[in-house]
C-alpha cells in the first residue's frame, strides 16, 4: 500500500516535467516569443513534483516509523548532541527539517526502547531489500524472451527519495532562477553577441526561451526516471536520456560553434563511457540473466525471481561467496530452493570485475572522472542555469549516485580502481582550477574534483560519505553556479575574472550568498570546544569530512595505498585557496576593468531569491554530520556490507574495507587534518589575492611552465585530440577509401575482365567461326567459277561428256571388281 | 473481408493501381495520377492494417494461408501466408511505399511511367514477404528488382545508369546464387508436393531429412550470399551507396526502408529454418560480418562529406546489427544443446526489431535529406550550417529522426540496437566488445552531420533564399515517421508481441534440425 | 530355236548406241529428239527382254509401258521447246543455244 502511494507520488514527479517538455515545446513553437508561459508551466511542473517528493518521503519515514532516524541514537551513542542538532534542523533545514519531530520522538524515548528500535533498523538494514524501507516493482514490460525480461521498475529506498526531493528541489530553484536569467530571450530579436557571421555582424535570431523551458523539462524527467530505475538496464536508458538533454542544452546557442563543438564533445565522451557501460550490461545480463536491483515478485506476494543484489552473495566478512574449487562466483545460490536451474551458475570472478568497471566507466564519463573529464568544462558554454543544474548538481551526480546504488555489486578490485580514479580527478581538477581565469571554468573545475572527491569516498568504502558529499555539494555548487550566473547576467556576459573585482559593492546578495557557498565547499569550520563533531560548520566541511576520514581509516588499513588520503587531505587545501581565490578576484578589491563595473547591476529578485533558500541549505542542510538527520537518511538503506566493513581474506592479496566503527575511531584526527588544509589554503588565497602583498603577476611569470601546462589543462584535449579523433578520421576515410578502390575496384575490375573477354569473344566469332563458314562458301564459290568453262552450253558435247563419263564408270568398275 | 483474399488483395492492388493509372489517365494532368497512386498505397496501407486487426497475436503458425496450383507439373503453388516474423514487415512495407509516394511530389519527369513503376515495386515488394512459396518468393524478389532498376536507372542522380546497374547486377548474382540453392531443395525434398513449399521444407528440414549437413553447409553459403547483398553486409555492400545517392529521394526511402530488409527476412524465413545445420556451421562467420559491418559502416559514414552517401553508410551499420542479432546462436558441439537459447531468441527478436526501426529511421533520414536537396540542389555537408534558424521545424524533427537513427532511448533505434548487443556476449565477448564500441562510432558521425548541417551561424551553400520552411505534405510524413519511432521506442512491446511467438517456433525448429544433422554426422565420422 | 535373250539385248544396245550416235552428231533439234527415242526405244527392248527371260516377272513390261508414255509426254514438251526455240532464234540447230553456258 505504501510502496502504491510512493511510486504514484514519484511517477507524478517524474511524469509531469514530461508532460510539461511536450506542452512547452509545442506551445512555444506556435505561441508568443514573448511569453514566459512556458516557463511557469515548467516551474509548476517542477514543483509539483517537489511536493510530491517530499510528501513521498514523508509517507515512506512515517510508514517505517523513521526507523532510520532511530539509527541516530544509536550512531549518537558515542556523542551526545542529537539534541541540539535536531532542533537546528527543524529551524534552517527546509526539506530535511521536518524529520525533526521523528528525531524528537527518538529522544523521548526511553533508553531501552530505542536500543530495541536500533536493533530493528540494524536488522531491516541486514536484511536490506527485503526490508521494509525499500519499495520495488514492474511498471510495464519492454520484452519478454523465455526465461528473460526486460522492463520499466521502480526502487524505491532512502536514497532514491532524497535523491528526488533534492533534485527536484535544486530543479525548482534553478528554474525560477533561469526565467530572469534567460529573460534576454523573451525577444522576437536576439542579438547574440558571441556568435558571427561571416561578414563580422552578430547573430539575429528570435528568442528560445520557451525552447531552453523545454529542455530543462525534459532533463528534469530524465534524471528523474534515472533515480527512479528499478533496474540496471533502465538507469542506462535514462543516463542515455540525461547525455542528449545535456547535449542540447550545452549546444543551447546552437549559433556558436564553441557550443555545438562542446556539445558533441560531451555526449561522445560520455559514449565512450556509455561503450564501457554497455560492457558492464552485456556481462550482468548474460551470466546473471536479469537487471533488476530488487526481487521480482508476483501477485500472490512470492518471489519469482531474485534481483541482482539479492544473487551476488557475500558472507559475513563481506567478500563474495566464491567456490572453493574453480575460485568462481555463484550467483544465487541462496536463491536455490526456490530456482533450482538457477542453482548451479556461476561467474568467473574477473568477469564481476569486468562488470565492475564497466559500469564505473560509465560513471566516468557521467561525472567527469579522469580520463574522461574533459568535456565537463567546455560544457560551460550552456546557459548559466545549465551549468548550475545539469553540469554540477544533477546529471554529473548520476555516475556517482550510480556507483552507489549499483554498490553491492562491486569487488574490490573495481572499489580500489574508483578511489584511484577519484583521487586522480580530484587532484588533477583542483590543480586547472588554480589558474582558470573563466568564473565558470573554475567552477566547473571545482565540479570536477569534488566529484572526485565523492568517488574516493566511495572507493574507500564510504558508501555514506560520499553520498553525503552528492548531497550537499549539489547545494553548494549549484547555489555557486547561480552565483556566478548572476554575476554574469550582472556584467553583461562578461565572465573573465580579470576584468572584474569589487563586485561586492554592486551586487551585494550575490557576493554574500557566493561566500556561503565558498566557505562551504572550501570545509572551513569553528572548531567547537569539546570535540570536532560539535563544531559549527557548513555542509561542505562534514561531508568532506565524512570522505577524508573514511579514507583515512582505510589507509591505516592498507598503508600501501597512502596516497589515497595524502592526495584528498593536500587537494583540501588546494580547494579552499582556488574557491577563495574566486571570490577574492570577483568581489574583493578594486575593480579591475571600470566598463564592466560600471555596468554592473545587482540581479532581479527572481534570481536573488533562489540563491538566499539555496545559501541557507547549502549552510545548515548537513547539519549534525554523520549523526544529523540528512546523513541518516541517505545511509538509512545502505548496502548490508557497509557498516561492518570487510575484512581481508587471509591468505590472499585483498583490501580491508573499513566498517563504521573504523572510521569514526580516526574521524577526530582526519577532521584535523582536513580543517588545517583548508585553513591554510585559504590564508594562502587571502595573502595572494585578499591582500596585495604579494604580486601575483611575478608568480605566475616565474612558474610559467607550470603555469603553461595548468592553464592547457595538462594537454588533455591535445592528447585525445592526437589519440582518437584524428585516428578516427583516418580509419574513416580508410575506409572510404578501401570501399572505393578495393572493393569497387573488384567489381570495376571484374567488369572490365568481362569487356576484355567479351572483345576477344567478339574476335574469336569473327575470325574462327565466321572464317569457318565464310571459307567453305568461298571454297564452293572457287570450284563452280572453276567448273564453269566446262558448261560451254553445247547440246551434242554434253551427250559427248555423258557417253564418255558412262563408259569410264563402266572401265572403272570393270577394272576394280573383274568378275 | 475474407482473409485468403485479403492477402491477394495486399499485393495486387498496386498492380491493379498501375495498370489504371497507364490505361485511364492522361499523362498531362499529373496531380490527378499522383493523388490516385496516393490512394493506391493508402488503400493497400488500410489492407495492411486490416491484416493486423485480423491478425492472432500470440500464435506462432503461419496465418491466412492461400495455397492453389499454379504450375502443377513443377509443383509450384500460389501459396501466401503470415506470420510473426513477416507481419511487421508488410506493415512496414505498406507504410513506407504510403510515405514515400507522398514524398514523390517532387518528381516532376515523365510522372505517369513513375507511378506505374513505383507501384509495381509495390506489389514486387508486398509479394516477397507475404509469398510461402520458393518459386513465387523468387518471381516476386524478381519482379521487385525489374520497377527498381528503372527507377534509379531514370530518374536518378547524375551517375544514374551506373548506380542502377551497379544495383541490379549485385541483386542478380545474388539472386542466381539462390536460385541454385532452390533448386538444390527442389530435387532433395522429400516429398515431391511440398518441393517449393517453404512451410514444408522448414519442417523437412527440423527434423533433418531435408539436406545433408555437407549440402546444408553449401546451400546456405548461396542463400546466405544472396541475402547478404540485399542487407547490405560487408563486403557486399558498395551497391548500396551508390544506389542511394543516385536514386531520387522517394526510391531511396523505399531502398532503406523495404528492400533492405528483405535480406534480413530471407535470412530468418529461408536460411534459417531450410539448413539449419549450414546456419549454425557458418554462425561465427555472419557474426563477424556483422559486427565488421557495424564498425566499418560507421568509420565510412564518418569519412563522408555527401549527407546521403552518409545516410547510406549508416544503413551499412545498422543492418550490420540485424545481421549480428540473427547470428548469435551457440550450441555445444559436444552434445547439440544450444547454449543461451532465450539469448538467441532475444538477438533474433532484436534483429527483426531493428529491421523495423531500421527502416522507419532511415526512411525518415532520407526524407529529410531530400527534403533540404529538393531546395538547395546541393548534399555537400560542409555547405550546409545554420539550418536550426532558418527552418526550426525541420531541424528539430530531422533531429528527432536522426537521434532514432544515434539508438537515443525512448526512440526506435535503441531498442533494436541495444538488444542485439545484449544478447551477443552469450555467443561471443570479443565481439560483443566490439560491437558495443559502435555506439561511439554512431554518435560521432551523426553528431558531426548534425553539427555540420543544423547548427552553425549561417547557411554556408548556395541558394540560401529557398530555404523555405516545410510545406503540410512534407512535415506530415516527417510527423509521421517521428511519432512512430517515438511509439516504437516506449513501447517495443507491440511489436515484440507479434514476432516472438513465431521467432521462438523458428530457433526451436531450427534448434532440433541442427540436433538431427549434428547427430547424422556423428554416426559417419563413426562409421569411418 | 527362239531367239534367246542375248539377242534381244544385242538389238537393244545397237538401237541405244544409234540413238547416241544421233545425239551426238546431229545439229538439228528434232534429229537430236529422235535419238533421244531411239535410246529410250532401246532400253525398252531390254526391259521387255529381260521380262520375259529373268523372273522379273510383268515388272519389266510395265516400266517400258510407262518409258513409252514417257517417251511421247517428253516428245510432246521437247517439240513445244523446239517450236519456241525456232520463234526465237529462227533455226533449231542447237549449237546456236548456247545461252546456258557457264
Amino acid at each position: 500500500m505504501v510502496g502504491e502511494t510512493l511510486r504514484n507520488l514519484l511517477m507524478i514527479a517524474w511524469l509531469l516535467p514530461l508532460v510539461g517538455f511536450a506542452v512547452e515545446i509545442f506551445g512555444g513553437f506556435w505561441g508568443s516569443r514573448q511569453s514566459r508561459a512556458a516557463a511557469w508551466i515548467a516551474v509548476g511542473c517542477i514543483a509539483t513534483g517537489f511536493v510530491c517528493s517530499f510528501s513521498a518521503l514523508m509517507i515512506w519515514g512515517n510508514a517505517n516509523h523513521w526507523s532510520v532516524m532511530h539509527k541516530a541514537e544509536h550512531g549518537a551513542s558515542h556523542e551526545s548532541h542529537d539534541g541540539h542538532q535536531g532542533e537546528k534542523g527543524h529551524e534552517e533545514h527546509a526539506p530535511a527539517g521536518h524529520e525533526a519531530p521523528a528525531e524528537k520522538h527518538g529522544s523521548v524515548s526511553s533508553e531501552s526502547q530505542y536500543k530495541l528500535t536500533a536493533l530493528a533498523a540494524e536488522e531491516a538494514n541486514t536484511a536490506h531489500a527485503a526490508g521494509p524501507t525499500v519499495y520495488s516493482g514492474t511498471l510495464y514490460y519492454l520484452a519478454r524472451f523465455g526465461s528473460l525480461d526486460l522492463s520499466l521498475d521502480y526502487y524505491i529506498d532512502s536514497l532514491t527519495l532524497v535523491m528526488f526531493t533534492m533534485v527536484t528541489f535544486i530543479a525548482t530553484c534553478i528554474h525560477l532562477f533561469a526565467m530572469g536569467y534567460m529573460s534576454e530571450e523573451l525577444t522576437e530579436e536576439y542579438v547574440d553577441h558571441h556568435a558571427h557571421l561571416s561578414n563580422g555582424h552578430h547573430v539575429h535570431r528570435p528568442g528560445r526561451f520557451y525552447r531552453f523551458f523545454a529542455f530543462l523539462s525534459l532533463f528534469c524527467f530524465s534524471m528523474l526516471g534515472l533515480v527512479l530505475a528499478g533496474n540496471i538496464f533502465q538507469v542506462f536508458i535514462f543516463w542515455e536520456l540525461v547525455g542528449i538533454c545535456s547535449f542540447l542544452l550545452i549546444g543551447f546557442y546552437t549559433e556558436r560553434k564553441s557550443a555545438s563543438n562542446a556539445a558533441n564533445k560531451a555526449f561522445i565522451m560520455n559514449r565512450v563511457g556509455d561503450f564501457g557501460f554497455l560492457i558492464g550490461l552485456m556481462v550482468l545480463w548474460t551470466f546473471f540473466g536479469t537487471f533488476r536491483f530488487g526481487e521480482t515478485v508476483n501477485d500472490k506476494g512470492e518471489v519469482v525471481q531474485a534481483g541482482l543484489f539479492q544473487l551476488l552473495q557475500r558472507d559475513d566478512t563481506g567478500n563474495v561467496i566464491r567456490d572453493v574449487e574453480t575460485g568462481e562466483v555463484s550467483v544465487g545460490a541462496a536463491d536455490a530452493a526456490m530456482n533450482p536451474g538457477n542453482a548451479r551458475k556461476t561467474i568467473p570472478y574477473f568477469l564481476l570485475v569486468v562488470a565492475g568497471l564497466g559500469v564505473f566507466a560509465g560513471c566516468v564519463g557521467k561525472s567527469a572522472q579522469f580520463p574522461l573529464q574533459t568535456w565537463l568544462p567546455d560544457a560551460m558554454e550552456g546557459p548559466t542555469p545549465v551549468s548550475a543544474l545539469v553540469h554540477s548538481a544533477t546529471m554529473v551526480a548520476a555516475g556517482v549516485y550510480l556507483v552507489g546504488r549499483f554498490y553491492p555489486m562491486f569487488v574490490q578490485e573495481v572499489l580500489l580502481t574508483i578511489a584511484y580514479v577519484g583521487c586522480i580527478t580530484l587532484f588533477m581538477a583542483a590543480t586547472i582550477a588554480i589558474v582558470a581565469t573563466d568564473i565558470k571554468k573554475v567552477l566547473a573545475y571545482s565540479t570536477i574534483s569534488q566529484l572526485g572527491y565523492m568517488m574516493l569516498g566511495l572507493g574507500v568504502f564510504g558508501w555514506g560519505a560520499g553520498l553525503f558529499h552528492l548531497v550537499t555539494h549539489a547545494f553548494f555548487k549549484s547555489l555557486m553556479f547561480l552565483c556566478s550566473g548572476s554575476v554574469i547576467y550582472g556584467c553583461h556576459h562578461e565572465q573573465e575574472m580579470p576584468k572584474m573585482g569589487g563586485l561586492w559593492r554592486k551586487m551585494p546578495i550575490t557576493a554574500f550568498t557566493m561566500l556561503v557557498g565558498v566557505i562551504a565547499i572550501s570545509g572551513l569550520a569553528i572548531p567547537g570546544l569539546i570535540s570536532l563533531s560539535s563544531v559549527f560548520a557548513f555542509s561542505g566541511f562534514f561531508s568532506k569530512d565524512a570522505v577524508v576520514a573514511t579514507s583515512l581509516a582505510f589507509v591505516k588499513a592498507n598503508p600501501s595505498h597512502f596516497l589515497l588520503f595524502l592526495m584528498p587531505l593536500l587537494t583540501a587545501g588546494i580547494t579552499a585557496f582556488y574557491m577563495f581565490r574566486l571570490w577574492f578576484y570577483t568581489f574583493a578589491g578594486k575593480p579591475r576593468d571600470m566598463h564592466v563595473y560600471d555596468h554592473c547591476h545587482e540581479s532581479p529578485l527572481i534570481m536573488t531569491v533562489p540563491l538566499l533558500v539555496l545559501s541557507v541549505l547549502a549552510a545548515f542542510c548537513a547539519v549534525g554530520g554523520e549523526q544529523g538527520p540528512l546523513f541518516l537518511l541517505i545511509t538509512g538503506d545502505q548496502p548490508s556490507h557497509v557498516s561492518h566493513g570487510v575484512a581481508a581474506v587471509a591468505g590472499a592479496s585483498t583490501l580491508t574495507l573499513p566498517g563504521h566503527d573504523a572510521v569514526h575511531a580516526v574521524h577526530a584526527e582526519a577532521g584535523t587534518y582536513a580543517l588545517i588544509a583548508a585553513a591554510s589554503g585559504t590564508l594562502i588565497a587571502w595573502l595572494l589575492y585578499g591582500t596585495t602583498m604579494v604580486n601575483v603577476a611575478e608568480m605566475k611569470r616565474q612558474l610559467s611552465g607550470l603555469h603553461g601546462f595548468l592553464v592547457n589543462k595538462w594537454h588533455f584535449d591535445e592528447l585525445y585530440d592526437a589519440l582518437f579523433m584524428k585516428p578516427a578520421h583516418i580509419i574513416g576515410k580508410f575506409c572510404t577509401w578501401i570501399d572505393r578502390t578495393i572493393f569497387d575496384g573488384i567489381i570495376h575490375g571484374s567488369a572490365k575482365v568481362m569487356i576484355a573477354v567479351s572483345k576477344w569473344d567478339r574476335l574469336f566469332d569473327e575470325s574462327v567461326v565466321d572464317g569457318f563458314v565464310n571459307l567453305l562458301g568461298s571454297s564452293t564459290f572457287a570450284v563452280g567459277r572453276s567448273l564453269r568453262v566446262v558448261q560451254t552450253g553445247r547440246l551434242r558435247q554434253y551427250v559427248m561428256f555423258i557417253v564418255v563419263g558412262v563408259v569410264a564408270l563402266f572401265a572403272i568398275l570393270f577394272t576394280t571388281f573383274p568378275g | 473481408m475474407n482473409p485468403e483474399f485479403l492477402l491477394s488483395a495486399i499485393i495486387f492492388v498496386p498492380t491493379i493501381g498501375a495498370l489504371l493509372l497507364a490505361l485511364l489517365f492522361d499523362s498531362k494532368n499529373s496531380e490527378a495520377m499522383r493523388l490516385f497512386a496516393m490512394a493506391t498505397t493508402l488503400v493497400t496501407f488500410g489492407l495492411t492494417l486490416m491484416l493486423w486487426g485480423d491478425f492472432q497475436e500470440g500464435t506462432s503458425g503461419i496465418q491466412f494461408e492461400v495455397a492453389k496450383q499454379w504450375i502443377p507439373t513443377w509443383n509450384v503453388y500460389y501459396r501466401l501466408g503470415v506470420d510473426g516474423i513477416s507481419l511487421p514487415l508488410v506493415l512496414l512495407t505498406g507504410l513506407v511505399s504510403a510515405l514515400a509516394m507522398g514524398a514523390s511530389w517532387s518528381i516532376t519527369k515523365h510522372v505517369k511511367g513513375y507511378l506505374v513503376l513505383f507501384l509495381m515495386l509495390e506489389s514486387g515488394m508486398m509479394g516477397v514477404f507475404l509469398s510461402l512459396d520458393f518459386f513465387l518468393f523468387y518471381v516476386f524478389w524478381e519482379v521487385m528488382l525489374l520497377p527498381m532498376y528503372f527507377l534509379i536507372g531514370v530518374w536518378g542522380g547524375p551517375r544514374k545508369e551506373y548506380a542502377a546497374i551497379k544495383f541490379f547486377l549485385y541483386t542478380l548474382a545474388g539472386s542466381v546464387l539462390m536460385l541454385v540453392a532452390m533448386l538444390m531443395f527442389y530435387f532433395n525434398a522429400p516429398d515431391p508436393g511440398g518441393r517449393f513449399n517453404l512451410i514444408y521444407l522448414a519442417d523437412a528440414a527440423s527434423k533433418g531429412g531435408l539436406l545433408s549437413p555437407s549440402l546444408q553447409i553449401t546451400a546456405f553459403v548461396m542463400l546466405f550470399i544472396g541475402f547478404a547483398i540485399k542487407l547490405p553486409a560487408f563486403p557486399v555492400h558498395t551497391w548500396l551507396p551508390d544506389a542511394h545517392v543516385e536514386a531520387p529521394t522517394p526510391i531511396s526511402m523505399i531502398l532503406a526502408g523495404v528492400l533492405l530488409k528483405m535480406g534480413g527476412y530471407g535470412i530468418i524465413r529461408i536460411a534459417f529454418p531450410l539448413c539449419p545445420y549450414g546456419a549454425q556451421y557458418w554462425a561465427w562467420t555472419m557474426v563477424a560480418i556483422g559486427v565488421i559491418s557495424i564498425i566499418y559502416g560507421a568509420f565510412a559514414a564518418l569519412a563522408q562529406t555527401d549527407f546521403k552517401r552518409l545516410v547510406a553508410y549508416s544503413s551499412v551499420s545498422h543492418m550490420g546489427y540485424v545481421l549480428l542479432g540473427l547470428a548469435v546462436w551457440k550450441v555445444n558441439e559436444a552434445n547439440g544443446q544450444s547454449i543461451g537459447m532465450d539469448y538467441w531468441q532475444m538477438g533474433l527478436n532484436g534483429a527483426m526489431f531493428q529491421m523495423i526501426a531500421h527502416g522507419i529511421s532511415s526512411a525518415g533520414m532520407f526524407f529529410m535529406v531530400g527534403v533540404i536537396y529538393d531546395r538547395v540542389h546541393h548534399r555537400d555537408l560542409n555547405r550546409f550550417g545554420g539550418l536550426m534558424g532558418k527552418m526550426p521545424l525541420y531541424s528539430g524533427l530531422s533531429a528527432g529522426l536522426f537521434f532514432a537513427g544515434l539508438g537515443l532511448p525512448g526512440l526506435c533505434g535503441f531498442i533494436g540496437e541495444v538488444f542485439v548487443v545484449l544478447s551477443t556476449w552469450n555467443f561471443s565477448w570479443v565481439l560483443a566488445i566490439v560491437a558495443a564500441s559502435g555506439v561511439i562510432l554512431t554518435a560521432g558521425y551523426i553528431l558531426w552531420a548534425m553539427q555540420r548541417v543544423y547548427l552553425g551561424a549561417e547557411y554556408r551553400g548556395p541558394h540560401p533564399e529557398d530555404l523555405t520552411p516545410m510545406s503540410m505534405r512534407e512535415t506530415s510524413i516527417a510527423v509521421t515517421l517521428l511519432a512512430l519511432a517515438i511509439v516504437f521506442g516506449i513501447f517495443p512491446a507491440i511489436l515484440f508481441n507479434i514476432m516472438e511467438p513465431s521467432i521462438t517456433s523458428m530457433s526451436k525448429a531450427a534448434e532440433s534440425g541442427y540436433q538431427q544433422s549434428a547427430a547424422q554426422v556423428t554416426q559417419l565420422q563413426a562409421q569411418r | 530355236m527362239a531367239a534367246g535373250l542375248n539377242a534381244y539385248l544385242l538389238v537393244g544396245a545397237v538401237l541405244f548406241v544409234c540413238g547416241v550416235i544421233c545425239m551426238a552428231t546431229k545439229r538439228n533439234g528434232i534429229g537430236v529428239l529422235m535419238g533421244v527415242e531411239l535410246v529410250l526405244n532401246g532400253a525398252n527392248v531390254n526391259f521387255v527382254a529381260f521380262s520375259r527371260y529373268t523372273d522379273l516377272g510383268l515388272d519389266g513390261q510395265i516400266f517400258s509401258l510407262f518409258v513409252i508414255v514417257l517417251a511421247a509426254a517428253e516428245a510432246a514438251v521437247a517439240l513445244a521447246i523446239a517450236l519456241n526455240f525456232y520463234n526465237n532464234h529462227l533455226t533449231i540447230d542447237v549449237d546456236r543455244a548456247n545461252k546456258l553456258k557457264g
